[in-house]
Order: C-alpha cells, then structure tokens, then sequence
C-alpha cells in the first residue's frame, strides 16, 4: 500500500480473507443475487484482496430452514464469482454434518482455490475425511474451529495440531459469538502458534467492538492469516471491517498488498449493492456477543421472539446458559416457548441442557 | 418362553455402541449374547465388556464367523465401509445382520413403522440415531398431509459420538435423508448433523420442520402424540418439547435421554438407536419360534 508509509517495523506479510459473500449472507438471510456477487468479487479481485469466499452463510449445502435458505445454489454461487476473479482465489467454507464430500466435489469441479473446513472447537476430527479428501486432491485446506470462546487455549491448540495432521494448510480460530477479549485472543493464538508450522487464522466478530483490535491482537501473537468482510458485513452486529484492518496493518507495519483505495471502492460497492445497512452494534448484538451465543442467530431469534411476545435479549441469554452452539437454530423456539411459559426452562431441560 | 428358543446373538464392535448394545442383550428374555467381539484386545471398549462380564474375544469377524455353531443374529457396530464385507461372510453361515451403522446395504427399518417386514429379510439397517428419532413423527404427518420438504436436524453431544460415528458423517447425513424419503414419500428431503461441545453434555435433540399446505395445530398434535407414544414402548426417554404449526409449516423438537444401561442419559443418540436394534431382534424371535415349530411338526 503506497498511500502511506509504515509507522512500525516491517513485521510478517498478512494474508488477508474475504469471507464477504460467505458469513455477509447472515445479515440478508442467504439471499445475495448474482449482480451482487458479481459486483463485489470483481472489486475484491481490481483491490488485490488475496481469498474472497462464497457462499451459504454456513457454507456448501447449508441451505436449509435450520440456518435459512440461499437464493442461489452453490452452484451458481460458485460460477458466478469464479468467472468475476482474475487473480484472487476462490475459497469456499464447508462445515461437516451440513455438507458432504459430495458437495467438495461440486466445489473442486469450478476450481475452488481454497476449502475451509470447519467444526465446532472441540470437533476437529469431524474434519479428518474431508480434510484427507483435499489433501489427496491437491486442494489447498484450511481447517477452523467455530464458537471457540468454549474451549482452553491448550485445547484448542491440540485440536488445531490435529487438523494439521489431517492435511490442514492453515489452522485457526473463529470468535463466531463476538464474545473475545484481545487479551482472550493473544492466549488462544500464542498456544495454537506453538502447536503448529501452518499458517494460523484469526476470523472476528464485532459484538463487543473488538473485532479490529481482536485481529491486531492476533497478528501479534503470530497469526498470519485474518479475516475480514467489506463495511463488516456479517451476522448480527457483524464481522471485522476489511477496508478498517488493513489501514491499520499497514500502519503497524504488516504487510497486506492490498491497494487501498481500491479495497474503499470495494467497501462502498459492498455497502451500496450487498446491505440495506451496514451492520451495527445494536442490543442484540451486545447481548449475543456478551452470552456467546452465535450471531447468527439473530434473525430467527426477533422473528420467534416477536411471534412468543418475549424478550429476544431474554432468549440469547437462556441460549447462552444452554451453551447453544452455531447450528442449534431449532433450541430458539423451545427456549421462546419455555421464556412465554415463564419457566426459562428452569426444569427439565435445564436437568438435561446444563 | 425356555433357552432353548432365545436367539443367539454376537455384537461386532466394542464401541459407545457396541457395549451398551450387549448389556441390553444379555437383558433381553428373547437374546442370548454369546460374543463380543472387538478388534483389539486392549481397547477401552473391550476391556469394560470383559469386566461386565461379558463374553469377549478380539479378532473382529473371524471371532464370530469361526464359531463352531453360527449365531442367529450379529449386530454390526463397527462402520459404515466394513459392513459388506460382514454382511458377505456372516450371511452364507445363516445369520441374520442387524446393521447399526450407516452403510445404506440392508432394508431400512424403524421399529413403529415397518418392523412387520423384518422377517422377509436377511440384513436388516437401523438407518441412523437421527432417522429412529425422526422417521415415525415425519411418516405419521406426511401420512396425514401433503408434505412439500422435510428437514431434521439432530445434535448429539460429542461425548456420545464415537469414532465410527465421526469418520461416517457423509453416510449419516445421505442415509437419513434416504430413510425420509423411503418412509415419507417426498423427495426433497435434507438431514444435518450438530455435534455440540457444551459442558456439562447437551441431550441429545432432533428438530423436524415440514412444510405443506393445510398443516394445523389440530391436525399435527394428536399424530406426533401418539407416534411418539409408541417410540416410548421401546425408547422410555423420547420425549416431544415443542409442536409448532404455522404458515404451512410444522416444527416439532424431540430430546431422548437415555435409559442408563452403559451410556449416560445425554447419550439419547446411541440408546434410541440400540434400543431399536434390540426391538428388532426381538421380533425376529417372535417371528422366527412358529417356523421352527412348524419344522418339527414336518
């Protein structure tokens, strides 16, 4: 980035990506069209933005009414942002028991550059096939742990050697609640960068307005890989701001090769063509990310909770307490109706839950 | 009904599944549980079988296809990949395979729904921890209504997942989505899988949403009512928490606790499936005492 000179030492090249047109479907329940991928893929690729990753919010095969059905198949997400790149690579994210090794086929047949498998933080081997299975292709894998506020730095750094050892190219976390500290996220990265060689990944979210700092906080703690979504576009109170990180990488003396004012186009194409609004950090957002519970759940959460004549606020906390995890969208009407009961599930399913 | 008549069974595997499946034989008034065997000797599994008391041998298949006198019933516990290669040795010696994993190669069966048809086949699939749990609410409304899509959704808690499990999720994911549209009739079908890390454990859970036109409150209620009622004969911790309809749409929730045996209450997933697998077996020696009388009498 030329526009301005570094105020630190030159330290690691980071390796920024995109997830906009992946976790961005969050906030528009899955429903981007193909002028919209078009549009935001063709200006990640002119900004040098290095990955940018497509499709379903939770990725290949998720649509669903669990997590909300895309307007698009995964195949046309796929083509689409395929012919709109010229040297950005494609990345696509996949997490197992949702896709199949079917659906990494279908990926790999549009030449995907990247697959990123995930499963939640204490689930790494749920990754082992696909994982083995793009190995054997020759496919660029990372593997990533989702929701991982609920796992100790030492375990997660165990998983992560694990996915390594499954044929991960690149391991890391996700702070899919928006729940870290940065203090939180120096540990956890510290622990993972002595388990493993591979690159190490740091994926935020802004429920508390740490996502930036939460990044800095990992880059300096060695992770050398960092997502980041144009105006932060992203589930509930969304994810780290792409066009804000890399500024301030730079400014500290990382290296992203981004062009700047091309990744501003990019950003502003984003807020003008993929959201009605950027993402802001609303109640529910605060409360989300306060009770760890995935932001993606918002939506389904104010429709219920507006249905039940309950409090949504009342609702993400119950699911914190129950340590509902990303893809347990069902738990939001047993706790509506147990929080209109008046029980807040305080009997059985607490017996059973927590 | 004397010992004489109960039939001989061996579980292959010495996982989660395969031990809890053998103490809930050796309980059963129709089975006989003559082995269990494992595929090494110092595995967990195997050893907590031998220290129930159980009957133990470690050389897998061989351990059961080289007995002197063939079972009548093997469940497989193993996995998915491994269970032709079973089915292909243990079938010729006239044993019946009750096949708990997802390997799509037996007839399907869900005990309240086609367990009449057991006898009329020789390799028999329990489907999967989330089509047992789901199957029978889904076929009662789909029997009742014009169904459009189905979706069911399970979690387990990850100490209830074995290794098996694990390695097999692709064939969990496509063989319930089979069961569905077998038992269901309608095609566009989708299963998830949620393994959950929340401590202490989440019991295990399965969600369906239907959507099609006409659904009501008055309608869905009483079905799911009493299919699950009968899922109770068997599996006493299947339990409904929420029945949904709206907008053509029917959301119904089920969590299964176990009923202890060798697996915690969590651990619905792998009780709903055994405790089929053992209604199964039961059957087949209801079934199966008429024919040999009739054989006598000849």
């Amino acid at each position: 980035m030329s526009q301005q000179a570094a105020e630190s030492s030159p330290r690691q090249p980071i390796l920024i990506h995109d997830p906009t047109l992946r976790d961005g479907h969050h906030a528009v329940r899955h429903q981007l069209g193909r002028d919209q991928l078009r549009a935001y893929a063709a200006a990640a690729d002119a900004a040098r933005v290095p990955v940018v990753e497509v499709g379903h919010g939770n990725g290949l095969g998720a649509s669903s009414l669990q997590a909300g059905r895309a307007l698009l198949s995964d195949e046309a997400m796929l083509s689409v942002v395929r012919d709109a790149l010229t040297t950005t690579k494609l990345g696509v994210f996949m997490l197992p028991g949702w896709g199949t090794t079917e659906s990494i086929r279908l990926a790999v047949s549009y030449d995907v550059d990247l697959v990123r498998i995930g499963t939640h933080c204490t689930e790494s081997d749920l990754a082992e096939r696909h994982l083995g299975l793009l190995r054997d292709a020759g496919v660029d894998a990372h593997g990533v742990l989702l929701m991982s506020h609920m796992a100790s730095p030492e375990r997660l750094a165990e998983e992560c050697a694990r996915l390594v050892e499954f044929g991960a190219t690149g391991v890391g976390i996700l702070d899919s609640s928006g729940h870290y500290l940065p203090q939180d996220v120096s540990t956890r990265i510290a622990a993972i960068r002595s388990a493993v060689s591979v690159p190490v990944i740091f994926h935020g979210h802004n429920n508390l307005g740490m996502a930036v700092a939460n990044s800095i906080a990992a880059a300096e703690a060695g992770a050398t890989i960092l997502d980041a979504c144009a105006r932060g576009f992203g589930a509930g109170a969304g994810n780290t701001q792409l066009e804000v990180l890399v500024p301030v990488l730079e400014r500290l003396g990382y290296d992203t090769g981004i062009d700047l004012y091309r990744l501003l186009d990019a950003a502003d194409i984003a807020a003008r063509e993929l959201m009605p609004a950027p993402p802001t950090i609303d109640s529910i957002g605060v409360v989300s990310g306060l009770a760890g519970v995935f932001s993606g759940f918002k939506n389904r959460v104010l429709d219920v909770a507006a249905r039940e004549g309950v409090d949504p606020r009342d609702v993400f906390f119950e699911l914190g307490r129950l340590q509902a995890v990303a893809g347990q969208e069902d738990l939001i009407e047993d706790v509506a109706l147990a929080l209109r009961a008046g029980s807040t599930g305080q009997r059985e399913r607490t017996a059973s839950h927590v | 009904m004397n010992s004489e008549r109960r039939l001989s069974v061996g579980v292959l595997g010495a996982g989660l599944i395969g031990v809890d499946l053998a103490v809930k034989v050796e309980r059963s008034a129709a089975l006989d549980l003559r082995l269990v065997a494992g595929r090494t000797a110092d595995s967990p599994g195997l050893k907590r079988a031998a220290r129930l008391g159980l009957p133990v041998a470690s050389r897998g298949l061989s351990s059961l296809a080289d007995l002197d006198e063939p079972l009548d019933v093997v469940f497989d516990a193993t996995n998915a990949g491994s269970h032709a290669e079973h089915a292909e040795t243990l079938t010729p010696l006239g044993t019946l395979l009750i096949d708990l994993t997802p390997s799509r190669i037996g007839r399907m069966v869900v005990p309240t729904v086609n367990g009449a048809e057991v006898a009329a086949h020789r390799d028999l699939n329990m489907v999967s921890c989330g089509g047992q749990a789901s199957v029978p609410i889904v076929r009662a409304i789909t029997r009742a209504h014009r169904i459009d899509y189905v979706e069911v959704v399970a979690t387990a808690a990850t100490l209830s997942v074995g290794r098996g499990t694990r390695l097999n999720l692709d064939e969990y994911v496509e063989t319930t989505q089979d069961a569905l549209r077998e038992f269901t009739g309608v095609g566009d079908v989708k299963a998830i899988l949620n393994v959950s890390p929340a401590r202490p454990p989440a019991t295990f859970r399965v969600a369906m949403s239907l959507i099609g036109e006409g659904l009501t409150h008055e309608s869905v209620h009483p079905l799911v009512a009493s299919a699950a009622a009968d899922v109770r004969a068997f599996a006493t911790g299947y339990t409904v928490t929420s029945c949904i309809v709206n907008d053509n749409k029917a959301f119904i929730a089920v969590e299964v606790t176990s009923a202890g045996d060798q697996i915690p209450a969590y651990a619905g997933n792998l009780d709903i499936i055994n405790s089929a697998a053992i209604r199964v077996a039961e059957r087949c020696a209801v079934e199966r005492r008429p024919i040999e009388a009739m054989e006598v009498v000849s």
